[in-house]
């Protein structure tokens, strides 16, 4: 357990300029000051930079960190989590561009792994805010996964479940566990980054999810991530899911894990009525995830 | 103190007078360093000007026949604050007196690298070309080959307790670490500090970094509150952390200015540590390109640093593209004494004039070009013959490049068209009747030159490098290779002396880049704020 409470935020974004200064405006109202907000900017075209730039004169813990090019979400929190790392942050607070936290998420989540570690003598690996939709409702794409025992240690007021995973939406990782378990694969470039992180932090301990730090994810509408969703503007996502599942279940499972993971893509699909043009692209990004072996890169 | 040693002989009077002052300021460094240990000097002659070879033992030494050698000068011993104090053992040499040649003499005449050398006697150019394409080689490497990321600065708990200003009760005081006192722009601008922090009410030490004859020494302001501690002559490097520790203690230093000082870098985790209230800025100039100098070392330092202060845009984007630094940074232009309202002369140059005029001014190192500019001059040569036009020029600067300047220049029977002169010459006098001022740089932060030649109605043409780009208009400026360079900068000579539309318009967007410049702060604007806030005298 540390007594240092250095917290960084990252926030990774690409060209949502307005959505960002909404979640600067958040971060600068938390009610725990936050030493340094690291914004990663992966190459936005719009007006990105210099709107952080004008922020910043008035919030001086702001950090600005322009990517060469777009790798993605998972380039981005790659990056912005080895830079926070390196900047000797003992808590990594992170979330996406369009994630408005309320002013005591971020207190909530370090009482929270603090309170924790302090009267079980575990350390959680990290912990999750609960996010929410724009109308309050639970934000269906990120939900965490819970472990079987997930109420071990759910108490009333205090309802903190063991999970395994969770999205980079509102989530505190402790310097230990990145030193640890390394950081995000940055060749995912997009989708399975969050989930693969944090099972792979999980190795450890399971997280903890925080129902009473709440967040708000202003996504366009609230979908979970299924297969049965699929459709030719969202295709381009779901082959870089299906890529990375694929790859990290062969990793972790095996080839009984891949044919688990194809039989239920494929019954997804088929309950979605998923035209065969599209189910056939998902295949295909399937059998390339089984031969896509990125390395895992520690700090 | 009690001496053991005594002089015999027929010594000069100076000699001695110089013997004394310099062992009482080696016996001042270490007294401040080690306040309360008994100090036991073993003084030698040395036969370097420059450096005294100190050597620092934390105990008693064991005699050896090579500790009384022939340089031995004698032995003086210091008390310490009770007889159990520990003893340091301190092995010094004096640096003798440079001779007057030493004094005026920098740098051996350059010569071209010794396999390249045949190239260079055939074509400078290529030779040129090459170096330059080695240099960017280097640039392509750098962000591999060295640190870009700032080193972390663990602030500690509130739990324990945190180091208290003693408050010695001593007027605020500032330290000012320069890289050397020596000619240079960097130096430049730590001198004009040292006059800034005086006006603002401040006690001044100063100290170099790199051992040398601090030639620009005399540059310092004579006042009482002034002082020059020899550290480059006399403490070895890793003991700059702890004597400046001692220093901030005893003499209320509230406010560190860096100017290029590598040894104070080092020194930022004994001030971060042991006296984290005193204030840290840092100047920074140019970016290198092989390892981006100290702009990159600064960046590295970032978390121990409260204000980068840089003269450029350029440098302004550096510390955010390569480590994510927005609001430390303070933009402060070398512009002092500037009046954005002064009204600017028309600028000299007219379109099919029949004489054309072009200066040169500048240090003649590598970084200024010198080959470069020969070739330039000589492709504008042949121009001008072709043009009917009668050439003449001014080239104003020394260095290690001036002999094989003028060399080059007679080879090429250009030698007649173009005077050479030294530094001290009546640069706005040259300017006023120049048509031309040629700056191909290898590389800058911004060169004032530029800006002085605006002023005085002559047009700048500059390599596209540093923050040249924020006073040249873009159709001014030149590629970075040295073949393009040459080319290039003959065409624009041509297009301004052909097109008058052309020529107007650079007019106009010459006096325009001076207007916007001259409206930004400038660095004693921007340091004035924080020196007045240490000592006090602050106008709010």
């Amino acid at each position: 357990m540390t007594v240092l409470t250095n917290t960084t935020a990252v926030i990774v974004t690409y060209n949502r300029s307005a959505k960002l200064m909404k979640v600067l405006d958040a971060l600068e109202r938390q009610s725990l000051s936050l030493d340094t907000i690291l914004i990663v900017d992966n190459a936005s075209t719009d007006d990105t930079q210099d709107r952080v730039e004008a922020y910043a004169k008035d919030m001086p813990v702001i950090r600005y960190l322009r990517l060469p090019e777009n790798v993605g979400g998972a380039g981005g929190f790659h990056e912005g989590i080895k830079a926070a790392y390196m900047q000797g942050a003992h808590y990594i607070w992170v979330s996406d561009d369009d994630a408005y936290p309320e002013p005591d998420a971020l207190q909530k989540l370090q009482e929270a792994i603090i309170e924790f570690e302090d009267s079980y003598q575990w350390r959680p690996s990290f912990a999750c805010s609960r996010v929410e939709w724009t109308d309050g409702s639970l934000c269906e794409m990120n939900t965490p996964h819970p472990v079987w025992d997930w109420a071990r240690f759910v108490r009333p007021g205090k309802a903190w479940a063991l999970v395994d995973s969770c999205s980079f939406v509102s989530v505190l990782i402790p310097r230990w566990a990145v030193k640890e378990h390394g950081l995000p694969i940055a060749d995912y470039f997009i989708w399975f980054d969050d989930a693969e992180y944090t099972r792979r932090l999980s190795r450890s301990y399971p997280g903890i999810f925080c129902p009473e730090s709440r967040v708000t994810h202003d996504t366009p509408d609230n979908r979970g991530v299924n297969f049965g969703l699929v459709n030719d503007k969202s295709l381009w996502k779901f082959k870089y899911g299906a890529r990375n599942e694929t790859s990290f279940r062969r990793r972790e499972q095996g080839f009984p894990g891949v044919v688990a993971y194809i039989y239920s893509v494929h019954q997804q699909m088929k309950k979605g009525r998923i035209p065969w043009k599209l189910r056939w692209k998902i295949f295909r990004s399937i059998l390339r995830g089984m031969a896509f072996r990125p390395k895992i890169q520690n700090v | 103190m009690r001496t053991t040693s005594t002089l015999f002989g027929p010594i000069p009077p100076q000699s001695i007078d110089r013997l004394q002052l310099e062992t009482s300021r080696i016996i001042d460094i270490y007294r401040l360093l080690f306040p309360s240990q008994r100090l036991n000097f073993f003084f030698y002659e040395g036969d370097n000007p420059i450096w005294g070879e100190p050597s620092i033992i934390e105990g008693e030494v064991t005699l050896a026949p090579e500790h009384l050698s022939a340089e031995f000068l004698g032995r003086v011993e210091c008390q310490g604050a009770h007889d159990a104090a520990p003893v340091i053992t301190i092995m010094v040499s004096v640096p003798r007196a440079p001779f007057p040649s030493e004094m005026k003499l920098q740098d051996s005449d350059w010569n071209p690298f010794k396999p390249l050398k045949a190239l260079y006697g055939i074509t400078p150019l290529f030779y040129e070309e090459i170096r330059y394409k080695v240099e960017m080689a280097r640039k392509r490497r750098a962000r591999r080959v060295h640190a870009h990321t700032s080193l972390p600065l663990g602030k500690g708990t509130s739990l324990l307790p945190q180091p208290q200003d003693p408050n010695s009760g001593k007027r605020p005081a500032i330290l000012i670490g320069t890289h050397w006192l020596e000619v240079g722009g960097a130096e430049k601008l730590a001198i004009d500090s040292v006059r800034w922090a005086l006006e603002a009410g401040l006690r001044v030490f100063v100290v170099a970094g790199v051992a040398s004859l601090q030639r620009l020494a005399t540059m310092l302001p004579d006042s009482p509150d002034v002082i020059f501690i020899r550290l480059d002559r006399y403490l070895p490097d890793h003991l700059w952390p702890r004597f400046v520790e001692q220093l901030v203690l005893t003499e209320n230093i509230r406010l560190l200015h860096i100017h290029h000082c590598r040894v104070l870098y080092d020194a930022l985790p004994q001030i971060r540590a042991k006296t984290p209230w005193v204030k840290v800025i840092d100047s920074t100039h140019i970016i290198e390109y092989a390892d981006g100098g100290y702009p990159r070392i600064s960046g590295v330092w970032s978390n121990y640093i409260d204000i980068h202060h840089v003269i450029s845009r350029e440098l302004v984007n550096y510390y955010r593209d390569h480590f994510q630094i927005l609001n430390k940074v303070t933009l402060g232009r070398m512009l002092e004494g500037k009046d954005m309202r002064m009204s600017l002369p028309p600028m000299t140059m007219q379109t099919a004039q029949k004489t054309l005029y072009v200066s040169f001014i500048g240090r003649l190192y590598y970084q200024k070009r010198p080959i470069v500019l020969v070739e330039i001059l000589r492709a504008l040569a042949s121009w001008a013959q072709k043009s009917n036009v009668d050439l003449r020029g001014t080239i104003v600067g020394e260095g290690p490049f001036l002999s094989a300047m003028k060399q080059l220049m007679r080879r090429y029977r250009i030698d007649d068209k173009f005077i050479m002169k030294p530094a001290d010459c009546d640069i706005p006098e040259l300017l006023s009747r120049s048509d031309i001022l040629l700056v191909p740089s290898n590389n800058e932060g911004l060169a004032l030159v530029c800006y002085e030649a605006i002023e005085h109605g002559c047009i700048p043409i500059s390599t596209n490098v540093g923050s040249q780009s924020e006073v040249i208009p873009t159709d001014l400026l030149l590629p970075l290779s040295p073949r393009a360079a040459v080319h290039t900068s003959v065409e624009i000579i041509d297009k301004l002396w052909r097109n008058k539309d052309f020529l107007a318009y650079q007019k106009d967007a010459l006096h325009a880049a001076w207007a916007r410049l001259a409206a930004d702060p400038t660095a004693k604007d921007v340091l004035m704020t924080h020196y007045r806030a240490a000592a006090g005298t602050s106008q709010e």
